[in-house]
């Protein structure tokens, strides 16, 4: 008997059947585990009951591949207001060349210079690939876009690089302005007010001082014909300006220990970028859909550290060495010494299931061998590394670093 | 074997023969078929039907009968007869509980053998080989649904990712095999008043004492909680809905819960102020045969309605504050574990 390889309680593919704006995640779901061989036939699904109490929410349909969404076909002009630096710097690449791969129009604004130093990183020094498909590049100030733009204007713009009012109510005053329809936001999961429950759903209490928070309240308020703010966490792919998985791997192809903070049971979520991008692609495509909502963008599994450790090690073909340490006994700053929050960090993404009828493809056993075949080929592991904040955790554990 | 007649929805239940039994005894009232009739919950088991429930007579059985009986369906408890098969719920009125427990049939039996047709509703069987003759003997069963023991275990790294307990599975495959239209119901842990398995309560006896709640590991292992009356709405919910033929369900829930999330819930739930939580490594122990902690180690497994803190004080208010528990406090473990000098404290 197959075991049920569903995840948590967001079945693992879903139909939006409406354009409902979805507001509240709380209510219990049935959901079916995906045991292939009780897989109904129905290719259809339903939605949630409106009775409080358990409801169901969307039934699995494991047979079929494809899923109906209400596409526009419409094709947009979209401008994608980038970050020069950071984990989130890979989400305007991609999309910009999903929306370019569907036939849209599509302009990235990076932030600052063109000949800066940051522009010679992934994914900027892969740019010319937006190019060579169609889009336009251009760089300039947040504070007065029109003028990076040449005057352009657009149907959908995307600010994919503040992290508080000022730096993003500029962005979005002039999209309304220059006759925008719709607006989105790349926020932070990083925003939700910590829990003993988890995980973090749309709709759960945030940080009211976060930065973020303004933003959303602010561009809610603008009446665009359709916003939407996303929330991501962590992510791997190909253009990373960030490192995330090549953590795990600059340790275990040197066979170095692979020190986890705390008992290495936190969970997080890591997320293929493209599951992000395609997420964002079908609110540019469904914009009544997507009207109103915060997406958790994030694909819809989580992973312990352990986890992650061990599935980097299965990706490179070795075996992890674990240790184990408390951040304060071995005198490190945890966020320094570890690449990810020291904490359950895990949100799901119902909104994009249920609103926009999203499915994430993120397979992190599969997603990180490719990602080591990269890490190999730009010779990574030969690279260099300095290993300090290990070096102090392992005196202060007296693991040796040689096995 | 008898084939299996997936009745239309809609249809008034099928009238019923009571054959001759010298094992079967039936303390019901009306044995004269129903017809449908209107009510329940979001339409779908609109009409009547007639319920089976193999065993219903405790925690989860006593919510879901009240409910069958509120939504106006025949319900009939199959049980060995050996202890009342309704009792008053606490905060239950006289009246309320008189007018749900006249309304609730009996069959007095072994469950081996019985043979009338009804529709069966529950069963708390284990294995396949006590499903058999029930499938048997309701050959025009419209559906049956199972509920699966609150056996699945978290594999830690990569969620979720659960094998249900073999058993549950022969019994599933059984139900597949025989072409019935089942559904399968998978709970987490539950709780609420009149919990036998004392999930809850193990934390409330412990705030009442004034005691530190020792927590193995880090605390931040995650298991998540059912309410029982959301269960069994979640039954309501199955009944009669096409949709739910052949599926299995996980009861699913917005959110888990990590160990020490849990202690200072139910300290919140039952007024207490906030816990002193008390780490320890349980390799570091030798137990014996007692349990020191209630969950398994890094259980997952799933909420709803009932927000946590909400759903623990209904358990508190109407059952351990009340000063009823099934288990009596037992501390020994703890003061093992406190006793040591070299405790983890958080």
């Amino acid at each position: 008997m197959a075991a049920a390889s569903t995840l948590f309680s967001v079945p693992s593919s879903s139909c939006a059947r409406g354009r409902r704006r979805v507001s509240q995640f709380r209510s219990p779901s049935l959901s079916v585990s995906s045991l292939s061989s009780f897989s109904s036939s129905s290719s259809s699904f339903v939605s949630s009951f409106s009775v409080p109490g358990p409801a169901f929410s969307s039934f699995s349909d494991v047979s079929s591949s494809s899923f109906s969404v209400f596409a526009s076909s419409e094709k947009k002009k979209v401008l994608i207001v980038n970050t020069n630096s950071g984990g989130h710097a890979v989400i305007g690449f991609y999309l910009a060349k999903e929306l370019l791969g569907s036939g849209h129009e599509v302009t990235v604004l990076t932030v600052g210079e063109e000949n800066s130093d940051k522009m010679k990183k992934p994914p900027f020094s892969r740019f010319s690939e937006l190019v060579t498909a169609g889009g336009r590049t251009v760089w300039g100030d947040a504070s007065d876009v029109g003028k990076a733009v040449g005057g352009a204007t657009f149907d959908v713009v995307l600010d994919n690089n503040g992290k508080d009012l000022d730096t993003v109510r500029p962005v979005a005053d002039w999209a309304k302005n220059s006759g925008a329809e719709q607006f989105l936001f790349v926020s932070s999961a990083g925003i939700y007010k910590t829990s003993d429950e988890l995980p973090h759903v749309e709709g759960d209490p945030v940080k009211a001082d976060a930065g973020h928070v303004a933003v959303e309240k602010y561009i809610s308020g603008l009446s665009f014909g359709s916003w939407a703010a996303f929330r991501p966490q962590y992510m791997i792919g190909s253009g990373n300006n960030k490192d995330c998985e090549e953590w795990f791997f600059d340790r275990i192809v040197r066979d170095r220990p692979v020190p986890l903070p705390g008992s290495g049971m936190q969970l997080t979520n890591i997320s293929h970028v493209r599951d992000l991008s395609s997420m964002l692609a079908l609110a540019v495509e469904s914009p009544a859909a997507a009207n109103g909502n915060i997406f958790n963008c994030v694909s819809d599994r989580a992973v312990t550290f352990i986890g992650l450790a061990k599935l980097c090690a299965q990706a490179a073909g070795r075996e992890p060495r674990i240790v184990f340490y408390d951040p304060k006994a071995a005198g490190v700053d945890a966020k320094k010494a570890f690449p990810f929050r020291n904490m359950h960090f895990y949100s799901e993404p119902r909104a994009a299931k249920e609103v926009l009828g999203w499915t994430s493809t993120t397979d992190l056993p599969e997603d990180l061998k490719e990602r080591f075949s990269e890490y190999i080929s730009i010779g990574r592991d030969k690279k260099e590394i300095k290993f300090d904040l290990d070096d102090k955790i392992l005196e202060s554990l007296k693991v040796a670093v040689t096995a | 074997m008898a084939k299996l007649a997936v009745m239309q929805r809609g249809h008034p239940s099928l009238q019923f023969s009571l054959p001759p039994s010298s094992l079967s005894d039936f303390h019901g009232v009306r044995l004269s078929s129903r017809h449908g009739r209107s009510g329940g919950l979001a339409g779908d088991a609109s009409a009547t039907k007639k319920i089976l429930i193999m065993g219903g007579t405790r925690f989860i059985g006593v919510f879901l009968t009240r409910l069958l009986v509120k939504e106006g369906h025949q319900v009939t408890l199959f049980t060995r007869g050996k202890a009342a098969i309704t009792k008053k719920l606490p905060g239950e009125s006289d009246e309320e509980y008189s007018d749900f427990s006249s309304k609730v049939l009996h069959l007095k039996g072994d469950r081996q053998d019985f043979e009338f047709v009804k529709k069966a509703s529950r069963q708390r069987g284990r294995e396949a080989n006590e499903v058999e003759p029930i499938l048997d003997a309701l050959p025009n069963l419209e559906q049956y649904i199972y509920c699966s023991s609150a056996g699945v275990y978290l594999k830690s790294d990569l969620l979720p990712h659960f094998e249900p307990a073999q058993g549950k599975l022969n019994t599933e495959s059984l139900l597949q095999s025989r072409d019935v239209n089942w559904t399968s119901i998978r709970p987490v842990y539950i709780y609420g008043p009149l919990n036998y398995n004392p999930v809850e309560e193990w934390f409330f006896h412990r705030l009442k004492a004034g005691r530190p709640i020792p927590i193995p590991g880090s605390g931040v292992q995650i298991t998540q909680l059912g309410h029982v009356k959301d269960l069994a709405t979640a039954f309501i919910k199955v009944l009669g809905h096409p949709k739910a033929s052949k599926q299995v369900f996980n009861i699913s829930g917005s959110k888990y819960v990590t160990f020490d999330g849990l202690a200072r819930a139910c300290a919140k739930a039952g007024g207490f102020p906030e816990p002193e939580i008390v780490h320890y490594n349980p390799k570091d122990y030798d137990f014996g045969k007692l349990k020191s902690f209630p969950f398994r180690d890094q259980e997952l497994e799933w909420t709803p309605e009932f927000d946590l803190v909400e759903g623990l004080a209904d358990s508190y208010n109407l059952d351990f504050g009340r000063g009823t528990y099934r288990k009596a406090a037992d501390f020994t473990t703890d003061d093992m574990i406190l006793s040591k000098t070299f405790v983890l404290q958080k």
